[in-house]
């Protein structure tokens, strides 16, 4: 079993990033073990082939075709030099007027308009502000544990996890081409430790939210919620 | 690239310069198709990708904040556009089961090529977010300054997809003998 450490030194040298003393310790490493030589060779051969796949031309036509869609699409935004037409006076009078009209049948409707009595609806609405749960999702027996639930409040899609390890874990957050990263999430069985709640805008309804929980940069689990369609 | 000249190129394009446009095309193109490709796997798709990245970059011109490198702009509408085509595709137009029992066992697979072609179809079976840190870094040479510019994550985090991309990547060659 390798060291996480000498596994980070293996990708440093990969990409360049050791200074003298780093690479001194991963030399020390390469001469006493057999397995991390292994694996630096098996990681550094499969970089050099990468860095060595050479470009592919795109095809002849894709950049007549680009400058032909253009006159079809959208005209480039450009900011209006001219006021728009709402700021004329006559627009402004009467966006005033249907404002008000608006407002006074909103406030007949709110204070005589038909409706069921209060009895009838009290308890079939959650407080205000109060968030639904849209998903949960459960981990267990492995180095990271916990609970974590997918839930909408007013301030749109959130996750609450609660996280159990020997040690910091980074959760990896992942939609339909949204990515957050929360780092250094502390053990639920700590003194003190609240469940973290993470906000995730862009999400949409419909999407599948993929968590990726990594302690030390080692990937340790996985889970997944769904966003239901409608949300 | 200059990046002095994509900001001209960007301020001609602003000033309604069409053939500014065409040369930012003629420029990036290339990295733009092949970072498709890599992630897609299907010409016909990373064409797509292309098409519709340039044509999002000529809309959303004007959003464009110049503080930020040019390239990192038009390589992260890229890698989204990929990863929005990839989610949108049904499951076995993915590299298959049955397809991995079909490729060439360990003794077949000892050449270069034969790694290239392996390193390809493992790329396949590896989360798209995590193909995309590989693309960005190995196909694209990029530091890890501008991956974290485009993926809009931390270089930590950029760190850290790359070196579990690069375990799993290693760990596929091995189990299908390309290793």
């Amino acid at each position: 079993m390798i060291d996480p450490r000498q596994f980070a030194l293996i990708h440093g040298e990969i990409d360049g990033e050791l200074d003298n003393e780093q690479r001194a310790e991963l030399a020390r490493g390469l001469l006493a073990d057999p397995e991390i030589r292994a694996v630096r060779d098996q990681l550094q051969r499969v970089s050099k082939a990468m860095e060595a796949f050479e470009e592919v031309e795109p095809p002849a036509d894709l950049h007549a075709s680009i400058l032909a869609a253009l006159p079809q699409r959208a005209p480039l935004r450009r900011r209006p030099s001219v006021a728009p037409p709402w700021v004329a006076p006559a627009w402004r009078y009467a966006a005033l007027i249907a404002g008000v009209c608006v407002a006074g049948a909103l406030l007949y409707q709110t204070v005589s308009g038909p409706g069921p009595a209060a009895t009838d609806i009290a308890g079939t609405i959650a407080p205000a502000g109060a968030p639904m749960i849209l998903d949960t999702a459960s981990l267990a027996n492995g180095p990271v544990s916990g609970h974590f639930s997918l839930y909408r409040d007013r301030a749109g899609l959130g996750l609450e996890l609660e996280v159990r390890a020997n040690g910091p874990v980074d959760v990896r957050i992942a939609g339909d081409g949204h990515t957050l990263e929360v780092n250094g999430l502390k053990s639920a069985d700590q003194p003190g430790t609240a469940p973290t709640k993470v906000a995730l805008p862009g999400f949409r309804g419909g999407e599948t939210v993929e968590l990726t929980f990594l302690m030390q940069g080692e990937e340790v689990g996985t889970a997944t919620l769904r966003v239901p369609a409608g949300h | 690239m200059n990046e002095q000249d994509d900001r001209t190129l960007v301020r001609r394009c602003r000033e309604g310069d069409r053939a500014a446009f065409g040369e930012l095309v003629v420029r990036y193109q290339k990295p733009v198709y092949n970072a498709a490709l890599r992630l897609l796997h299907q010409p016909e798709d990373a064409r797509d990708v292309a098409q519709t990245t340039f044509l999002k970059v000529y809309e959303h011109l004007d959003d464009y904040d110049p503080k930020f490198k040019f390239y990192s702009w038009i390589y992260r509408i890229a890698i989204n556009e990929s990863l929005n085509a990839l989610s949108a595709r049904k499951p076995f137009a993915e590299v298959s089961g049955e397809e991995a029992d079909e490729a060439p066992g360990p003794e077949q697979r000892v050449a270069g090529e034969q790694l290239n072609q392996a390193i390809e179809e493992e790329l396949m079976r590896i989360k798209p977010e995590l193909r995309a840190v590989l693309v960005l870094r190995h196909f694209m040479h990029l530091s890890y300054q501008d991956m974290g510019e485009i993926l809009q994550v931390p270089e930590k985090t950029v760190k850290s997809r790359l070196h579990t991309a690069r375990l799993l990547l290693r760990d596929g060659l091995l189990h299908h003998g390309a290793l």
